[in-house]
């Protein structure tokens, strides 16, 4: 974008008299010394074109129409060519050269002056064609800088899915447990997330959570409890210590009350055992077999709400061939044509049948299931999915 | 959504129906805002309609019960239909909200 425009508009002035420069530079005197106009000269349309290409910060044409060597028609023409948005002309023609003027007008001239020219007309004139130029450049850069925001809201996006793990199966060389996880922004970027990593050969640490709200704040505020959390529990520590440490530093920096719920789970890869921590979080399941059953909760409370919150952790435990479900609300509340939500009925159901399935199946034929329920109705909410399957030690 | 509120000479008495989400919590947070920076010291709120709560609604809620705590002031809700009990239960926030059976319990609450 030219923003040169607010310093500095060239208005050119194209008329094979030569007594018109110097009559022009002397009634618009004061307004030159000013710097509030700059006038250009050029003497046909030929060297009018020459000269907006030299200076591009030409804006605005007065120009005549009989010239030699090329016509102020014949000109209009070629600047509808350039196909400038913010390049108006004025067309001076003899008086009552009604064919003339419309013709001008029709190759798109932006108004008419008529010979003789009367000075307070033109300057009227010239005022009003910067006005409308003005109009458009900002328009135009108005809609630039929503251009521009759009590129950074996907650039926000690929960042996001990038500090995701994308990498399946992640620990290739383990067989004791397997886990596949998947997130679906509603908006460009969202406020879901999930993590896991290795603590030590014995632990794996894994999270999935949900940022009060959508959109750029809930993003930023989901990469920050991901890091937080990621960076503590990798320590070692236990899920609750990690959970209070956590909440107390998201408390300070919660900017008008945001919030993120959590579960966290580190699964012990030689027993099965899960100590987990739910801080507010919809309640994960247990697939054995058919059996479904809800993860008792711990009584936490969301993070980045009371800052001197105690959270204290529970332990289950995943026999070999058991998996732990984790979901955010995206999935559950869902909605469909007719506004009627997939709701925990469907998801349970859907997980007696799939229990038994790969893992990774698991999570993608849940995706599907939801998208399949919506039938086309908009995701309202970021839809994220997380399972561990416990294999024992083989 | 729909929100009515009515000023009371011991109370405001706030109803809210239907679904609060992300495309209107920022206004029902203003309303609220609105009627504690005039004055009001005790809310009601009758959920007995509110068949949804979405995280940014849970956020307003949390919003005005801080300011309510910190201005002394109290924010009693009531008549919860089960599924939003749920979310407040599975959230954590039944710990720190004022819950009520019915609203002749919210008023003395």
């Amino acid at each position: 974008m030219d923003d040169k425009l607010n310093v500095k508009m060239k208005i050119m002035i194209v008329d094979d008299e030569v007594d018109l420069e110097p009559m022009i530079r002397q009634k618009f005197r004061k307004q030159i010394r000013d710097g509030v106009y700059d006038f250009v000269f050029a003497h046909n349309g030929l060297e009018a074109l020459a000269k907006l290409i030299e200076q591009p910060e030409i804006r605005l044409i007065l120009s005549d129409i009989n010239m030699p060597e090329m016509d102020g028609l014949t000109l209009l023409s070629k600047l509808k060519e350039l196909k400038s948005p913010w390049l108006k002309t004025v067309i001076v023609s003899a008086y009552g050269d009604m064919e003339n003027i419309r013709t001008a007008m029709n190759r798109g001239a932006f108004d008419f002056l008529t010979k003789p020219i009367s000075f307070d007309d033109l300057e009227i004139t010239i005022n009003k064609t910067i006005e409308e130029i003005t109009m458009i450049w900002k328009s135009m850069q108005e809609h630039d800088q929503l251009i521009s925001i759009q590129q950074d809201l996907q650039t926000a996006r690929e960042i996001q899915q990038a500090i995701l793990p994308k990498t399946f199966p992640p620990f290739p060389n383990r067989n004791e447990f397997s886990i596949f996880a998947s997130m679906t922004p509603a908006k460009e970027v969202g406020g879901d997330f999930f993590d896991f990593f290795l603590i030590d050969k014995d632990r794996l640490g894994f999270v999935i959570g949900d940022v009060s709200g959508k959109g750029v704040s809930a993003a930023i505020f989901m990469a920050v409890s991901r890091t937080l959390i990621r960076a503590t529990g990798i320590k070692g520590i236990s899920t609750e210590e990690c959970m209070s440490y956590v909440n107390k530093l998201l408390c300070s920096e919660s900017v008008s009350c945001m919030f993120v719920t959590v579960f966290y789970g580190i699964l012990s890869t030689s027993t099965g055992e899960i100590e987990y921590v739910n801080a507010g979080h919809n309640p994960p399941y247990v697939l054995s077999g058919n059996s479904i059953n809800r993860v008792d909760m711990t009584g936490g409370i969301i993070l980045g709400c009371i800052d001197d919150f105690n959270y204290s952790s529970k332990k289950l435990k995943l026999n070999p061939g058991d998996s732990l479900f984790l979901f955010t609300d995206g999935v559950t509340e869902a909605i469909n044509r007719n506004d009627e939500m997939y709701g925990e009925e469907s998801l349970i159901a859907f997980l007696k049948e799939y229990s038994s399935h790969p893992i990774e199946e698991v999570v993608k034929e849940s995706n599907l299931s939801v998208t399949r329920f919506s039938d086309g109705t908009p995701q309202s909410d970021d839809i994220t999915l997380l399972a561990v399957r416990y294999h024992g030690l083989l | 959504m729909n929100v009515k509120i009515t000023t009371l000479p011991d109370y405001t008495l706030l109803i809210i129906e239907g679904r609060v989400d992300t495309t209107n919590a920022a206004g029902l947070e203003k309303t609220m805002m609105e009627a504690i920076d005039g004055g009001c010291t005790r809310i009601v709120l009758d959920c007995t309609g509110l068949n949804y709560i979405s995280s940014s609604g849970l956020r307003v809620f949390l919003v005005i019960q801080k300011k309510m705590i910190s201005i002394k002031g109290h924010f009693n809700l009531c008549n919860l239909q089960p599924g939003i009990k749920e979310i407040f239960d599975i959230s954590g926030f039944s710990s720190i909200f004022s819950l009520f059976a019915d609203k002749e319990a919210a008023i003395i609450g």
